[in-house]
């Protein structure tokens, strides 16, 4: 195609893009493929899946997908650079029946402080996890309490209570995959995550 | 008053304070923005919790910022008005449902949890579609 075409068809894109509402599909943060569908449009549903990265397509009339790699705009350069940084994830071991951290687990204090005063407006989640010795419903409760007990050691050493919740998840996402009804202590664990 | 509607009244207040849970934190804001709440407009200082049925507004120098605690991001744009119509959230089995409306601006997510945990559990409605996110980093854009 001559120069001379492009341009034209250029600024056809450029008016498609501003003229009407629009999703511009991007890559996961790790590069990561994703997808969202147009599952209603103009209120007739439908099932336009787009999937390819760095795309941008028009959400009245017909959903049609057009590359934008790599000519993000300034102001969407901007919405993505204000997008507030992922969350980060802790697993604290502790002393056999105590919330006592193990000495590997100790450092990890200062770490969450640390990501605390990073983040203005913080969130801190407690998630405890067993292992899948017992019944489901017996480590939904034994992993909220356990997440409750660490919760208060962590008040008790300067977090703030008000940022925090405690959260049980039982024996989902297991750490080290087993049968049911087998002891695993790297199953046995708590999860802070800083928002 | 009776003890029967004294009940009734306990049961809908608990109610109440189970709706308004908290279900994600602004993280900064720029210029003109507001949440607003009912008929109330809230200044989202950082670490102002939300509820779900709160608005996202803000004018021409606006910028927000928030997470919510299914780890989901926002950032939302200059002139916008965006709805968090529904927020519902199981934290033990990381499923629920989340709906967004972008009524006019823009906004750039990072899906969480909801999404993952079924087809379309997260929506994003504009004045002309409804989008069902299959867990990526996107952006919404509604020109006036």
């Amino acid at each position: 195609m001559s120069p001379a075409c492009l341009a034209p068809l250029m600024l056809a894109g450029l008016l498609v893009g501003c003229a009407t509402p629009s999703l511009t599909l991007l890559p996961s943060e790790e590069g990561k493929q994703g997808a969202v569908a147009v599952i209603e449009e103009n209120g007739v549903a439908r099932e336009t899946v787009v999937s390819e990265l760095n795309s941008r397509t028009n959400l009245s009339g017909r959903p049609r997908t057009r590359s934008v790699d790599p000519k993000l705009s300034a102001r969407q350069r901007a919405l993505l650079d204000t997008l507030p940084p992922p969350p980060v994830r802790l697993t604290l071991y502790f002393r056999e029946g105590t919330t006592q951290l193990t000495s590997e687990s100790e450092p990890g204090l200062d770490f969450l402080k640390k990501e605390i005063a990073g983040r203005p407006g913080a969130e801190v989640q407690v998630t405890g996890y067993t292992d899948t010795l017992g019944s489901d419903e017996d480590n939904d409760r034994l992993s909220q309490r356990r997440a409750e007990e660490v919760l208060a050691a962590l008040a008790d050493q300067g977090l703030d209570r008000d940022m925090m919740s405690a959260v049980g998840r039982g024996e989902r996402e297991l750490r080290v995959r087993t049968d049911d009804g087998v002891r695993e202590p790297a199953n046995r664990r708590v999860v802070v995550t800083v928002r | 008053m009776k003890p029967a509607m004294m009940v009734m009244l306990g049961t809908a207040l608990i109610a109440q304070s189970a709706m308004a849970a908290e279900i994600g934190r602004i993280k900064r804001s720029m210029g003109t923005a507001s949440v607003e709440r009912g008929k109330a407009k809230l200044a989202p200082v950082p670490g102002f919790q939300l509820q779900s049925g709160d608005r996202l507004v803000t004018g021409r120098d606006g910028q927000m910022s928030l997470t919510f605690i299914d780890d989901t991001r926002f950032s939302v744009g200059p002139n916008s008005s965006i709805a968090v119509d529904q927020f519902d959230y199981n934290r033990t089995t990381q499923a629920g449902n989340f709906v967004t409306r972008v009524n006019r601006g823009s906004l750039a997510v990072v899906s969480g949890q909801i999404a993952k945990s079924k087809q379309d559990a997260m929506k994003v409605r504009t004045p002309t579609s409804l989008l069902g996110v299959r867990g990526t980093r996107f952006i919404v854009e509604v020109p006036k």
